[in-house]
């Protein structure tokens, strides 16, 4: 076996090309970011993306007349400093998200408008209300460093995140309202994760200073879907690329990591490179399957197995203008009873333009219509938007899909989801280095753990640590 | 026993074959059909003999499952099913029946019949249980080709695939 292994450390030196102090595998933000500190550090770096574009989970779709919206993530706020002041500095302007007018929340086919943030459900509130203030304590218990910590953490780590919620006399309907937010932001629901997982998922909606909340979170105005970048989310990336000026290597998916004493190979379908040392900048699952020699701890080789993305699709309608408004509708929806799309958003750029409707197609409503034909699934999602807004939604102009299961090198969306047992017992080997690797990505942060600034947060620490280790 | 006959007809704005291709495809009825909550079994595109399954809402938040036996079926013009779980009715047949007829716009468009028949035993208080159950069935089989129409619609939106 380590004669194999030394033939094929042979193979590869022989075919070197190329040589720079660090390789980052990917250019997401996270890569990007930790490429952009370590070049300002003076280090020559390589970054390798495996697609023929930037920005990973951010992805801006083209509208024409040079207006974009996102078919990726989107959305920040405060409390994300760090994405916040590095869109700033690569001259990307951010704006309001929240569009005047009323919301609609459609129960059982029954749509009912409301402003502010309270959906009009008599029978849901009480236990809303109860379920945020038993959500709010047992989060403010978990370390968003090392949520495996928590006093009870084996115990919250042994059950799912809806047997903790009806263990806590949260009933079915509050229970829903929570699968409502986590159907976007896990690509699931509170049965997926477990309740150590989602605690800790809420304790991350914060900072060093402001401690996480559910609010926080699932908030738009103040919260965390409160700001968009103009320009899309992804030009943040593209600005990146651009500062790096030629180290960006496109199409370029690494196949193997080989590491000894005096540096690491990394073998793509673009060229091999000898670096020093590598960031690996990829969601956790895409790297345990690259091949690696020598191979990742076991443990840490589960815990990134055991760390999947979620199941989510975003579906936009594009029409002639935005119509919903001159009805005073912000074309924002919250949608229940097993409707396909739960949450909707006007997404329409910020100058107007061609109106724009964005849903959430994820979790369990993912797994029942993402196999069904693309007509019946798209006439299901306008029937939604149609609940919310009338039958206009039906007159699109155009209509666009993106499934992150079918990026081969997302994998899911939108973030890692940890199922009971993962955090307690594989979860320290969360951002372990491996020799001359080290991790980054947004599921590698204590803070927005699966969001823009999560990932911005992780380039740089990894940045840091790496140029500390030399 | 008494044998009830409960029918209801509208327009629904779509070609007779894109019609009878939804209301043929035994997976879909939650989509339209407006008591159904779920469809827990199926066979695809209705065959004769073949059997369905479904979650139905009844009064308020009652609830029953219900199953299908597929008996008759009369390419783009009826179509004919039995069900069971629907207690107190009993011997429930559905059937639907269509024709092409042209919307005021001279469009395609077809009518259908959605008619409902069953008994009910308890003989006066079955008089009675009915005269309170028929209308909430009326407004359902309304309700229901409405949805029909609205899926048809919003499957031949602009950007149809």
């Amino acid at each position: 076996m380590s004669s194999t292994q030394n033939t094929d450390t042979d193979v590869a030196a022989a075919r070197h090309a190329h040589r720079a102090d660090v390789v980052v595998i990917g250019a997401g933000l996270a890569g990007l970011t930790a490429a952009r500190e370590l070049v300002a550090a003076g280090k020559s770096v390589a970054v390798l993306e495996a697609r023929d574009r930037v920005g990973g989970r951010l992805l801006n779709h083209d509208l024409g007349d040079g207006q974009v919206t996102e078919i990726g993530g989107q959305f920040v706020g405060p409390t994300q400093a760090h994405i916040l002041a590095l869109a700033k500095e690569v001259g990307v302007a951010t704006y309001q998200a929240a569009v005047p007018g009323e919301t609609v929340y459609v129960n059982d086919g029954k749509a009912k408008r409301f402003t502010g943030h309270t959906p009009p459900d008599l029978f849901a509130l009480p236990d809303m209300g109860i379920a945020l203030a038993r959500i709010g304590q047992a989060a403010a218990k978990v370390d968003p460093a090392a949520p495996w910590k928590a006093s009870n953490a084996r115990e919250l780590d042994g059950m799912t995140y809806e047997t903790w919620l009806r263990k806590a006399e949260i009933t079915g309907d509050a229970v829903d309202m929570i699968n409502l937010f986590l159907n976007s932001a896990y690509g699931g629901e509170a049965r997926d994760a477990s309740a150590l997982f989602s605690l800790w998922y809420v304790s991350t909606f914060g900072n060093e200073t402001h401690p996480g909340t559910m609010e926080r979170g699932t908030g738009t105005t103040g919260g965390a879907q409160d700001s968009r970048f103009v320009g899309g989310s992804q030009l943040v990336a593209q600005r990146l690329a651009e500062e790096l000026d030629g180290r960006v290597h496109l199409s370029a998916p690494v196949r193997r990591v080989s590491q000894d004493s005096t540096g690491v190979t990394v073998v793509s379908d673009a060229g091999d490179w000898r670096a020093d040392r590598v960031i690996v900048a990829v969601p956790p699952l895409v790297a345990s399957r690259i091949v690696w020699d020598p191979l990742l701890p076991a443990q840490q080789d589960q815990l990134f197995q055991r760390l999947p993305f979620g199941t989510l699709m975003k579906c936009v309608a594009v029409y002639d203008k935005p119509f919903w408004r001159e009805d005073g509708l912000s074309g924002m929806g919250l949608l229940r009873g097993g409707s396909p799309i739960r949450e909707m958003f006007d997404n329409t750029p910020p100058d107007g333009g061609p109106g724009v409707l964005m849903g959430f197609l994820g979790g369990k409503e993912w797994r029942k219509w993402a196999h069904r034909p693309a007509a019946e699934r798209r006439g299901a999602v306008l029937r939604c938007f149609a609940q919310a807004v009338g039958d206009r939604a039906f007159d699109t102009a155009d209509y666009v899909e993106q499934d992150w299961t079918a990026e081969q090198w997302t994998q899911g969306g939108p973030t890692s989801v940890a199922a009971p047992g993962v955090l307690t017992d594989f979860g320290p080997w969360m951002g372990r280095p491996h020799g001359r690797v080290h991790w980054a990505g947004a599921e590698f942060s204590p803070y927005w753990n699966g969001y823009m600034d999560g990932a911005v947060r992780s380039g740089r620490h990894t940045a840091t640590e790496l140029l500390h280790q030399n | 026993m008494n044998r009830f006959v409960v029918a209801e007809t509208a327009v629904i704005d779509a070609p007779l074959g894109r019609v009878w291709d939804v209301i043929s495809r035994t997976d879909r009825y939650a989509e339209w059909v407006a008591g159904a909550i779920e469809v827990t079994d199926h066979h695809g595109v209705a065959t004769v003999g073949k059997t369905y399954s479904e979650r139905n809402r009844t009064l308020g938040p009652l609830k029953t499952d219900s199953v299908w036996t597929v008996k008759e079926i009369e390419p783009f013009k009826r179509r004919v099913d039995t069900g069971t779980g629907f207690a107190p009715l009993q011997d429930v047949t559905n059937i639907f029946e269509f024709r092409p007829v042209q919307s005021a716009d001279g469009r395609e468009a077809t009518e259908m019949l959605y008619q409902v028949e069953y008994t009910i035993g308890l003989g006066p208080l079955g008089l009675l249980l009915d005269s309170i159950q028929q209308p909430a069935m009326r407004a359902g089989m309304r309700t229901s080709m409405a949805n029909l129409s609205t899926l048809l619609r919003s499957e031949a939106s602009r950007t149809a695939l």
